[in-house]
């Protein structure tokens, strides 16, 4: 085991039901590392990140965080905590809490699970939706801001815990195009800054300039996976010509 | 013609005994927001007991369970005569003490404390069935969002799910309410004089009804203001939700139909 690594996936598995949507996925994520996952819908690229942050707990396998297994006991407590305590998520559907303004959002779990104090936890909620570029946003309630504003406010609440890996679920996907430069833009800057990330995404622009890595995954496992220079530009599997013709056709 | 607006309408009748009837409908307030209060609470316990996770959990949701589908099932007097007739009981057996089987708390009389208990045990099931719809009409990626930032269950529930789920139930919370203002009637069988037992007792003394009527009126002058009340919640919520809240759905890539249900085996969301 790479001593280094963040992350480090071992025949992670699956299924709901009689749908196997993971099926032996082996990824090592290195510290500082940015790795875009690209698919076709129902490749289980979504299912992979919410098996880190065990949202969904595998059904084999194991996933090491920073060298602990955080497998072993069926979503026990401290395990929870553990990742928890070390990954950050945003969803593709932001998942702002609609009853809480946007600075609110970024305090109620620095409060709640770090017992940051109202003061402390203010400050830095400040800090970083001034971060994401939201310094006159900071009262307004979630059904006042535009999608991308969001999905701004929810990367600056997924911050505020000060995560070791953030998870990007395809937090572009429901935007209007207009508003998605704005959330990559914030998501290039956090990754210029070190972050480690794993970005599932149809964005292949931002893979290609953002990502040091690109995985292709497809029907449940790895294609595969390289420089994005490479599997973008010279993919060497069928499926990946396949789905890349299809993506940058139009 | 004349004798039914005599019945009814005896407005001479009205003023003499219109204090005795207030001093009634004192009693039916009294009962309505002393139950309403405690059932409000402990339909909420309720449905927060029925949404636990996990499989260990699993006795305390069938109990909540059955608890609520048994009292939804059972006539509200047959609660009055089922509570009043134990406590008693009991506290004449002298398996319970004088105080807590004919409690006289506050100066009250006990039939007005078997009033409360009864009202509240049955209401807090209806309640709780109201506040479930609620919890269950908040997205599930609300509890995904707070369950990522390392919340516990029970702080999502309590920082993120219920506030929001209580703000969608109030209009029905408040129906309920209305509901359970009229069926404190039922506490007159026991001999609370609450407003229909005082109106009774007026009734049989002078063989007239308008105390009744005036019982009637007074209850109106409470559900209907309410009733309204419910209707502008409701329009006021509709116009919210048309404007458009927050996206909210969580959308998962392959929907894992079971995975949220009661027997979920992995239950760390």
């Amino acid at each position: 085991m790479a001593d280094d690594a963040m992350l480090k996936l071992d025949g992670v598995t699956k299924s709901f039901g009689d749908l196997d949507v993971l099926r032996g996925i082996d990824l090592e994520v290195d510290k500082g590392e940015v790795v875009c996952v690209l698919g076709p819908s129902g490749s289980g690229k979504s299912t992979l990140l919410r098996c880190v942050n065990l949202l969904e707990p595998p059904d084999d396998g194991d996933i090491l965080l920073e060298g602990t297994n955080i497998c072993k006991g069926e979503g026990k407590d401290w395990e929870l905590d553990f990742v928890r305590q070390r990954v950050g998520m945003v969803f593709q559907q932001f998942n702002l809490f609609p009853h809480k303004s946007a600075i609110e959002n970024v305090t109620v779990a620095q409060q709640t699970v770090l017992d940051r104090s109202k003061k402390e936890s203010t400050e830095k909620a400040k800090a970083l939706l001034e971060r994401v570029g939201l310094a006159d946003k900071l009262g307004e309630y979630p059904d006042r801001l535009s999608g991308g504003q969001q999905q701004r406010v929810a990367i600056a609440r997924a911050l505020a815990m000060d995560p070791h890996v953030m998870l990007f679920d395809e937090v572009t996907s429901a935007l209007d195009p207009e508003l998605v430069k704005e959330v990559l833009d914030v998501m290039r800057e956090l990754a210029n800054e070190g972050m480690t990330m794993i970005v599932v995404t149809h964005e292949i622009g931002f893979a290609r300039e953002a990502a040091s890595r690109v995985v292709f995954m497809d029907e449940g496992v790895i294609i595969e996976q390289g420089k994005p220079k490479d599997v973008l530009d010279n993919p060497k599997q069928e499926r990946t010509k396949e789905f890349l013709g299809l993506v940058l056709e139009h | 013609m004349d004798f039914i607006f005599e019945y009814y309408f005896d407005f001479g009748l009205m003023g003499d005994e219109f204090g005795r009837v207030l001093d009634g409908f004192f009693i039916t307030l009294k009962l309505s927001i002393l139950s309403g209060v405690l059932s409000l609470a402990w339909g909420l316990v309720l449905a927060v007991l029925r949404q636990l996770p996990g499989k260990p959990l699993a006795p305390v949701r069938w109990l909540t369970i059955a608890y609520i589908d048994a009292f939804r099932g059972i006539p509200l007097l047959l609660v009055l005569f089922l509570v009043s007739g134990f406590l008693s009981a009991a506290q004449a057996d002298g398996s319970i003490p004088r105080e807590i089987g004919i409690p006289t708390w506050f100066g009250q009389t006990s039939t007005f404390w078997y009033g409360v208990i009864a009202l509240t045990v049955t209401y807090g099931a209806y309640m709780a069935e109201v506040y479930r719809a609620g919890i269950e009409a908040v997205p599930s990626g609300q509890m995904e969002a707070a369950r990522s930032l390392g919340m516990s269950h029970g702080q999502s529930m309590r920082q993120i799910i219920v506030p929001q789920a209580v703000r969608k139930v109030i209009p029905p919370l408040l129906n309920d309410f209305i509901a359970l203002m009229k069926d404190t009637s039922l506490v007159g069988v026991l001999g609370a004089v609450e407003v229909v037992k005082a109106g009774q007792d007026v009734q049989t003394e002078f063989f007239n009804g308008s105390a009744l009527v005036l019982g009637a009126l007074m209850f109106l002058v409470v559900t209907i203001p309410l009733a309204r009340a419910v209707d502008v919640l409701i329009a006021r919520q509709q116009a919210r939700t048309s404007r458009g809240g927050t996206g909210g759905g969580g959308a998962a890539e392959p929907a894992p139909g079971g995975a949220a249900g009661i027997g979920h085996t992995g239950g760390p969301v």
